[in-house]
C-alpha cells in the first residue's frame, strides 16, 4: 500500500514536534486498543468533517496541557484522553457535537 | 510494527474508553466517520508503517542484481519502481556494506529521515549527544546497540541531510540461499537499513 494523504508520516508531521504521536524507540504505542482506534477515529473524522491538521493541533496542545498525565497513568493513556478532549472540542466548535436534530 | 501491550490488562470498560466508544457512534450515526474508515486507517498504520518499505527494497536488491545496480546509482526511481518514495523519502542514495566496509546513517543536524521507506525514526536518532557520538566514535556506538564487527571492517558514517537521505544495503546472510524475496524482507529490520544492525537468518524465517 503506498502512503495516502493520511499515512502516518503525514500525521507525524501534522502533529509536529510538540504533540507527537506516543512512541517507543520510533514505534507507535498503544498501551489499550482504543488508543489506536481513538487515533484512528481523529484522522478519519478531519477528513470527514474537512478541519484542518492545524486547528486540530491546537486543540490537541491546549487539551494536553488541560489534562496532565494522572496517578498511574501511562504517557500513552493520557495523551489518547486528551486526543478525544481535543477531537471532541473541535467537533464542538463546528458545532458537529450538538444534541440530534 | 506497533507495541500493544496486551499485559497491561484494564479493567473492561474504562470511563475513557467508554467515552471513545460514545463519540465513534455518535460521530458515525452523523456520518462524519465509519467504522470500515476507522477500521482501515488503524490497519494501515499497525501495518503499513515501519521499515517493511524499505525491506522490500533490500530484499529485492539481494535477488536481483540489475535492480541492485540500479538502486545504487539512482535509487529515487529504483524505489519508486517498487511504488515507494514522496515527500521525506526524496533525494535517497542507497550505500552498500561488503565485507570490508560497513556504512551508518546519522543525521547530526536535524533529524531527517527518509520516512516513505523507513516508517518511524528510532528515538536515539533524535538525541543530539548520540548522534554526535555516533560520528566521533561509532565503533563504539555499533557495540552499544550489539554490532560487533571485526577489526578489519572499517566504518564509514554518512551524515543524512535536508538535501540527501542514506539507506544502507546490509549483506544478504550466506544462510538464505534460496529464499523467497518476502522471506528475505522480513529479516531486514529498520536498524539495518541505517547501520546499527545487520540481518540475521531466523530460523523461524526459513520455510
Amino acid at each position: 500500500m503506498s502512503v495516502g494523504a493520511s499515512g502516518l508520516a503525514t500525521v507525524d508531521r501534522a502533529l509536529g514536534a510538540e504533540t507527537p504521536l506516543p512512541r517507543d524507540n520510533g514505534e507507535l504505542v498503544f498501551d489499550e486498543p482504543w488508543q489506536g482506534r481513538a487515533l484512528g477515529m481523529g484522522v478519519v473524522a478531519l477528513e470527514g468533517t474537512g478541519a484542518s491538521w492545524a486547528e486540530f493541533r491546537r486543540h490537541l496542545a491546549a487539551a494536553i496541557a488541560a489534562r496532565p498525565p494522572r496517578e498511574g497513568e501511562s504517557g500513552a493513556t493520557a495523551y489518547y484522553a486528551a486526543w478525544l478532549d481535543a477531537l471532541e472540542a473541535l467537533l464542538a466548535e463546528r458545532g458537529l457535537l450538538n444534541h440530534a436534530p | 510494527m506497533t507495541h500493544i501491550h496486551d499485559h497491561h490488562h484494564p479493567r473492561p470498560g474504562s470511563a475513557v474508553e467508554l467515552r471513545a466508544r460514545a463519540l465513534e457512534t455518535l460521530l458515525a450515526e452523523r456520518g462524519l466517520v465509519s467504522t470500515d474508515a476507522i477500521d482501515a486507517v488503524v490497519e494501515l498504520y499497525e501495518h503499513d508503517v515501519g521499515p517493511q518499505n524499505g525491506a522490500k527494497v533490500v530484499a529485492r536488491a539481494w535477488v536481483d542484481e540489475r535492480y541492485r545496480e540500479r538502486l545504487l546509482s539512482a535509487a529515487n526511481e529504483a524505489i519508486a519502481e517498487l511504488g515507494f518514495g514522496g515527500a521525506e523519502g526524496d533525494n535517497m542514495v542507497v550505500v552498500a556494506n561488503t565485507p570490508a566496509m560497513h556504512n551508518m546513517v546519522v543525521c547530526t543536524l536535524c533529524s531527517c529521515y527518509p520516512w516513505p521507506v523507513l516508517g518511524l525514526p528510532p528515538s536515539w536518532y533524535k538525541s543530539p549527544p548520540d548522534r554526535a557520538r555516533a560520528v566521533s566514535e561509532p565503533g563504539a556506538v555499533l557495540r552499544e546497540f550489539g554490532l560487533e564487527l571485526g577489526e578489519d571492517v572499517a566504518i564509514r558514517v554518512w551524515d543524512s541531510s535536508a538535501e540527501v537521505r542514506y539507506l544502507v544495503l546490509p549483506m544478504r546472510p550466506r544462510e538464505t540461499d534460496g529464499w523467497s524475496e518476502n522471506e528475505l524482507a522480513a529479516i531486514v529490520t529498520r536498524d539495518c537499513m541505517i547501520g546499527t544492525g545487520v540481518p540475521v537468518a531466523r530460523e523461524t524465517a526459513i520455510p
